[in-house]
């Protein structure tokens, strides 16, 4: 565990797990439900980019607004023509919000398999510097890229959540909705918000993590989980607990199959999971309330 | 998402006097579903005849249905979704593959241990999760598939990628069934999973367990303990999953890791819900639409499953019930249309 490009590695992954894990919460912070289509949201992401840029010849910032944008409106539509209808008609029982987002997510795979092709496209390099190197080891223009991201939107989020007027209302829905409500708070407009913003964060989170290995369709389900697991790991106490969640995860990710070979990767995750579900699935950091 | 309690329109009168009659008629309702579903069973097996293509087709749908049932104990009925499908079915599969080939026992064995390994496992799983909402279940069971697939992929004795293949012919009791014959059990195996999963859906356990789905409270306040009845509901499906991967193992003759991949597990969610989550003979509907659509229908190639799932999003939002679900309230329309106006079923 001495080989700092390793280190180097697992920063780069926990980056990438904190920032789909943030986009959970901003979504679970005002809607009380986990929405697993973030993965191929972030999928959308880089991989509409890439596509862009590679078999349309687009200018490459022109294809990374239009990612963005896309995405963006790919989480509204999620909460404006699925989850709100549905959950409408249901009433307030998870089932259908689940179903939902499961269906959602499936959807989004396929129809990104139909329009941008069923193989692994290269992400594209948003930073044009030479690698940066000392000693032996090599930090890419995109690991310092996503690392700089990633902190200024952490800061960013934690002083939104806290100070903007929006942010404070995101957490009094997320809350208790029906409080919320009766107090005459736009629930629809917050919910939509958080909705468009976790879809802002996971198309920047595809976008810089697709040129470490490439993005393809079917990408977003992995991702989908990898966040989650972070969110789990990390609990949701503040703002900055999904990021080391995700620095967690993305150690692990790292180091057990450099050391125990690749197949054990996965059973890691299921043994993570099963531990931390079975017996502390608030998280590492979690909110305590007194009553 | 059912039993919208009819309201009486006048607000005047006091407490509408308490129902005696259950509002289906059960025993009825059952049994002619059953009738039904045979009757396009053996529809089915008639088109079928002897064309290979065709009887594979059917195998397919067959194992489909028997997956979706499976998925429908827990999800629709008490309302926990597990999407360890395609892990369950392999076990069964590769229970029968490896009793075949490893061991001298007979392969029935094969098809009674897959079961009971893969409702070990569910409960397993649903232990890890059981005071936690259903997005824990879903993830869960999601890395347990990619684990188990991995597992099957580099363990030796599963034959690796590769896979198993070349089995011992099944052998009930002396009894050396010919492909036909094995063609019409799995028709009849399915109809006969349907007819029993009604018959529970309408038992008072089912009638616990969804209203277990609906209000967990109120059902943990009348004493019964619903994290052990979410536990039954997920080892019930699991074991029906495993049933649904034996039978297309043995009508197969071969087996690998990726035999049942995770888009058949999506696909088994929206069986039931496009065929009609009133009743699990809406699950086979939906395993025979899916497999027409995906499979049988060249001009859709590869947008088959996009259209599914688009579909699917569709009939969420604006048709909740499903096939069954209207074309059982055409049937009511046509009947009320046919018979002179006397009163009105409840």
């Amino acid at each position: 565990m001495t080989d700092p490009q390793l280190w180097i590695s697992a920063a780069e992954l926990g980056c990438f797990f904190g920032l789909l894990a943030l986009s959970y919460y901003v979504v679970l912070a005002g809607t009380g439900f986990f929405n697993f289509a973030i993965g191929p949201y972030a999928m959308v992401g880089g991989l509409s980019a890439a596509w862009l840029v590679l078999e349309h010849g687009f200018e490459l910032w022109l294809a990374v607004a239009i990612a963005v944008v896309a995405t963006m409106a790919l989480a509204a539509v999620t909460e404006l023509a699925v989850v709100r209808p549905v959950q409408r008609r249901s009433g307030r029982s998870e089932l259908p919000a689940l179903v939902a987002v499961t269906a959602v997510l499936f959807a989004i795979e396929q129809l990104a398999g139909v329009i941008f092709g069923y193989t692994t496209l290269p992400g594209q390099e948003l930073l044009n510097i030479q690698p940066i190197t000392f000693g032996t080891s090599v930090i890419l223009p995109s690991d310092l890229l996503l690392g700089i991201v990633t902190i200024v939107v952490f800061g960013g989020m934690a002083l939104w959540v806290r100070l903007s007027r929006t942010g404070r209302l995101l957490r009094a829905v997320g809350d208790s909705r029906d409080a919320a409500a009766l107090l005459g708070l736009p629930v629809n407009r917050i919910r939509l918000v958080a909705f468009v913003l976790s879809g802002l964060l996971a198309a920047v989170a595809g976008l810089l993590f697709a040129p470490k290995a490439g993005v393809s369709s079917t990408s977003g389900l992995d991702w989908a989980l990898s966040g989650f697991l972070a969110l789990v790991v990390g609990g949701t106490a503040t703002v900055w607990a999904p990021l080391i969640g995700g620095l967690i995860l993305g150690a692990l990710q790292v180091f057990i199959p450099f050391y125990f070979g690749g197949p054990s990767l996965s059973y890691l995750l299921l043994v993570l999971a099963i531990v931390f579900f079975a017996f502390r699935p608030q998280g590492i950091f979690a909110r305590r309330v007194r009553v | 998402m059912t039993m919208n309690g009819s309201s009486s329109p006048a607000p005047v009168e006091v407490a509408p006097p308490p129902r005696h009659r259950p509002p289906w008629p059960s025993g009825l309702q059952a049994n002619g579903s059953l009738g039904l579903g045979v009757l396009a069973a053996i529809g089915l097996l008639v088109w079928v005849g002897v064309n290979g293509y065709k009887q594979t087709l059917l195998v397919t749908a067959a194992t489909y249905a028997l997956i979706a049932l499976g998925m429908y104990v827990p999800f629709v009925l008490a309302g926990s979704l597990s999407l360890a499908y395609g892990a369950y079915a392999s076990i069964g599969g590769y229970a029968v593959a490896l009793i075949s080939t490893e061991t001298g026992l007979p392969l029935w064995f094969g098809w009674l241990i897959g079961p009971v390994i893969a409702a070990v496992a569910a409960v397993v799983l649903g232990l890890a999760t059981r005071r936690l909402s259903g997005f824990y279940l879903v993830a869960v069971t999601l890395l347990f598939s990619e684990a188990f697939q991995n597992y099957l992929s580099n363990a030796s004795f599963t034959g690796g990628n590769a896979g198993l293949a070349s089995f011992r012919s099944l052998d009930v009791f002396g009894w050396h069934p010919s492909n036909e014959q094995l063609i019409i059990a799995s028709a009849a195996v399915v109809c006969v999973v349907a007819f029993l999963l009604n018959r529970l859906r309408l038992s008072p356990w089912g009638i616990v367990v969804r209203s277990m789905r609906e209000v967990p409270s109120a059902v943990e306040a009348a004493g019964t303990r619903v994290p052990i009845l979410n536990l039954v509901a997920l080892a019930m499906g699991a074991g029906i999953g495993a049933l649904a991967g034996a039978l297309f193992t043995q009508m197969s003759g071969s087996i690998q890791p990726n035999t049942f991949t995770l888009n058949l597990v999506f696909l088994a969610i929206f069986m039931p819900i496009i065929g009609g989550t009133g009743t699990p003979w809406g699950a086979v509907l939906g395993a025979l639409i899916v497999v027409e659509l995906t499979l049988n229908l060249p001009s859709l190639h590869t947008s088959g499953t996009l259209l599914v799932s688009l579909g699917v999003l569709l009939i969420m939002l604006v048709a909740p019930r499903g096939v069954l679900g209207y074309l059982d309230t055409g049937r009511k329309e046509l009947m009320r249309a046919l018979t002179p106006t006397k009163g009105t079923d409840g």
